[in-house]
């Protein structure tokens, strides 16, 4: 059965995953599965002993040393863990979701929701990670691992949500773009809201075309305006997104190789910094 | 091709404990590559070549990040008549065979044949290998003058003292250090790994080994490089296994032999002797805190750094001195549990895990020894399978029928049991023999049962086989002839 995957840890972002997945949920009419992944300590590096010696019986002593250095973290971790799974089942429930079930895993956070998106129409994360908290104006390393891996569109939310009344549609003309403005004409998430087509770019004959036609595309359901102007697609489209209330930001990503990424940077990092607003890439 | 993200966890999850962790490893390898060259015959630069080239090439190629690979103890004692009767060149040769063999194991997924290699075996190789480090020290230890002994007790004083005073320094290169200084300004005489031969002075050099390249060479080298290259594989997935438990992750096993044969190959042509993973020291790893490839690049290419640029004072450390750390690593390789396993587990397991160790140590061949091992272990599985058997019988109420009812597992070592269940002598008109709780298992199996149907027929008596389970009515009707029309005929073609 399908659902949509709402991921949360003790990050500040978990009240807005469960906000937006709720939203999802009215919207699709599916239900939330709620993970959470219980990150174990790295007992191996955690150890400060370069002492080198080794004697008898110090296979056994060491794996006991590291069972319990990870035991005991491990089951802080699982209470605080049900802890925030109850919290986050109680706020989707206030919030409307239709459907709950909350899930604890173990394991790497990457790999959890790689292997549980299979059932999954959207994935919902938070824009940082506990790991990253207090890193402002950085996106968790996370994101992005689950973004290109994954096959789903991902709904990265924000710290504060208001719920979303606008898309606001990056377009650029891409592959991945051209799916994002699929989704958009097609998805029940949509559905009724005003889109804001908006392109980076001057003003042109090659940009006329391209945003023309995703209007078309877009047809007679939505109300649409259009917006072209000049300028780094991060800033035009950050200033589009100030300026409307309720914005939720559409686009495609990581339409590049990460080589590429690694040396230029990627547009997608950048306006997931930038925008405060939730943002669902479409790969 | 691996994505960014798993580099980024097999080399830097966490650079700062990796690096030091080698650094530790570095130091650790020293004594064992300088020892084991000694032991096989060869110069220590063999060695030392061997341990640097290893381990930095395993820590690309290898399946297990955070286990140290390099010249080993059960390499090193398997080539000592390969050296002593060809000399050097026969050695890296084989060990360039070595590789390429267990490439091929890798693809061919040998290590699948690990699920049959108890877990009693692999404490008895453990234990053996333990014994051959610590009796590789022999050589050193004996007609030596009495200051070595009191020089290896030193040594051994600080490796399992300093710790207490402190954990920020690796106590083996400290008792080194202190060795090295107490013999040279006090000028006191015992062997220095100077004498030992010579030491590397500049980084390996690529070159072919200077044997004849044909079927002669072949013939000699050939089987020492199967032993090796199963000596090697061996002990590198006992201790992926290891490695797999302390760190709670999974390694690919086939890759890791794959990797194994890749640094043994290149490795032969750089005039090193073979290796593979090392249990102590990979143990010393994880404990300092190592568990990337990058802690096994930092201690290949430490190593290294430290003989090319420090050789004058390497060739001043006191053998004694490394005596001792070997005796650390000897007794840190050692099981120390399965003394006191002996008395509470089952007698067969104890038999194969002392078997393994004597049959080790009298060979100095561990290939031999494991493989004793395996065979005992399913000895003994089959014969307490086999117990698993049992007969009813009884009589119907006008005395000419009876009905056997046999349950269990029917194979080569129950065949016996099973034919002697039946009394021919008795005259009856009719034998059912219900088979509903039995498995076949075997051609052994098939073949007794045929034998009973066919000795019942010819004392006049009607058989009826019945209950016989899907797996085994299919091996019945393969490899069976009392069902077959000319039966007798058949059996007797047996």
């Amino acid at each position: 059965m399908q659902n949509i995957l709402a991921c949360v840890d003790t990050s500040s972002y978990a009240a807005s995953v469960c906000d937006l997945a709720a939203w999802a949920s009215r919207k699709l009419e599916l239900p939330v599965e709620l993970l959470h992944v219980v990150q174990r300590k790295d007992a191996v590096s955690g150890r400060h002993d370069l002492s080198g010696a080794i004697g008898l019986g110090v296979k056994s002593q060491l794996l006991e040393e590291l069972t319990q250095i990870e035991e005991a973290d491990a089951r802080l971790q699982i209470e605080r863990g049900r802890v925030l799974l109850a919290a986050g089942e109680e706020h989707l429930k206030a919030a409307g979701a239709i459907g709950i079930k909350p899930l604890h895993r173990h394991g790497g956070i990457v790999e959890t929701i790689l292997e549980r998106e299979i059932d999954a129409r959207i994935v919902v994360i938070g824009k940082r990670g506990a790991s990253h908290e207090f890193a402002q104006d950085h996106i968790g390393s996370k994101i992005e691992r689950v973004v290109r891996a994954s096959s789903r569109p991902i709904l990265v939310a924000s710290r504060a949500i208001v719920t979303p009344q606008v898309v606001v549609l990056a377009y650029d003309g891409s592959p991945a773009a051209d799916r994002a403005l699929e989704r958009c004409a097609n998805s029940p998430l949509f559905l009724g809201m005003p889109v804001h087509v908006v392109m980076a770019g001057p003003d042109d004959q090659r940009h006329r075309t391209l945003i023309d036609k995703a209007v078309a595309q877009l047809g007679e359901a939505h109300e649409i305006r259009a917006t072209l102007s000049s300028g780094r697609p991060e800033e035009v489209i950050s200033a589009v997104v100030g300026e409307t209330p309720g914005a939720i930001l559409l686009m495609g990503a990581y339409g590049h190789l990460p080589l590429r990424t690694l040396i230029v940077g990627s547009t997608t990092t950048a306006m997931v910094r930038t925008v405060r607003v939730p943002v669902l890439l479409v790969r | 091709m691996p994505d960014l993200s798993s580099i980024r966890r097999d080399w830097f999850s966490n650079p700062r404990a990796d690096i030091l962790a080698g650094i530790v490893v570095a130091l650790a390898l020293i004594p064992e590559a300088i020892g084991f060259s000694v032991i096989a015959g060869v110069d220590p630069r063999v060695g030392l070549y061997a341990s640097f080239s290893i381990a930095v090439i395993i820590a690309f190629t290898g399946g297990r990040p955070g286990m140290i690979s390099a010249a080993t103890a059960s390499v090193a004692v398997v080539i000592i008549p390969l050296v002593r009767d060809h000399g050097v060149d026969y050695l890296f040769a084989a060990t360039i065979l070595m590789g390429v063999l267990q490439v091929i194991a890798g693809l061919l997924r040998l290590d699948l044949l690990m699920q049959y290699v108890s877990r009693s075996v692999v404490t008895g190789f453990v234990n053996a290998l333990a014994i051959l480090i610590f009796m590789a020290q022999m050589p050193q230890l004996t007609h030596v003058a009495p200051i070595t002994y009191a020089l290896v007790a030193a040594g051994l004083a600080i490796i399992y003292l300093f710790p207490r005073l402190t954990k920020a320094v690796p106590s083996p290169l400290v008792a080194i250090v202190v060795l090295t200084i107490i013999t040279v300004y006090g000028g006191i005489q015992v062997n220095t790994v100077g004498d030992m031969g010579k030491l590397p002075t500049s980084l390996p050099v690529f070159a072919l080994p200077n044997v004849p390249f044909n079927l002669e060479t072949l013939k000699i080298i050939f089987p020492y490089s199967l032993t090796m290259a199963a000596v090697g594989l061996l002990e590198s997935m006992l201790t992926a296994q290891i490695v797999d438990d302390f760190t709670d992750t999974p390694s690919d096993k086939a890759r890791e032999m794959r990797g194994q044969g890749i640094a043994n190959f290149v490795t032969g042509f750089l005039g090193a002797m073979g290796g593979c993973a090392m249990i102590g020291q990979s143990v010393i790893n994880v404990k300092s805190g190592g568990s990337t490839r990058l802690s096994t690049l930092v201690a290949g290419a430490f190593l290294l750094f430290l003989l090319v640029v420090l050789s004058p004072l390497v060739a001043r450390i006191p053998m004694p001195s490394l005596v001792a750390v070997m005796i650390m690593v000897s007794i840190g390789t050692f099981s120390w549990r399965s003394i006191k396993d002996v008395r509470h587990h089952p007698w067969q397991s104890s038999l194969v895990m002392v078997a393994t160790v004597v049959i080790v140590v009298w060979s100095d061949n561990l290939a031999a020894g494991v493989m004793a091992g395996v065979v005992l272990s399913g000895l003994f599985f089959a014969s307490k399978v086999k117990r698993m058997f049992a007969v009813a019988s009884h009589l119907s109420d006008d005395g000419r029928t009876r009905t056997y009812r046999i349950s269990g597992e029917i194979f080569f070592a129950s065949a016996e049991c099973f034919a002697d269940a039946f009394d021919f002598k008795e005259v009856l008109d009719r034998v059912v023999i219900d088979l509903g709780d039995a498995h076949f298992w075997d051609i052994t199996g098939v073949g007794t049962l045929d034998k009973a149907v066919i000795r019942f027929r010819r004392e006049g008596t009607a058989v009826e086989v019945i209950g016989l389970n899907e797996p085994s009515l299919a091996m019945v009707e393969r490899f069976a002839v009392h069902d077959k029309p000319d039966a007798e005929k058949r059996l007797a073609a047996h």
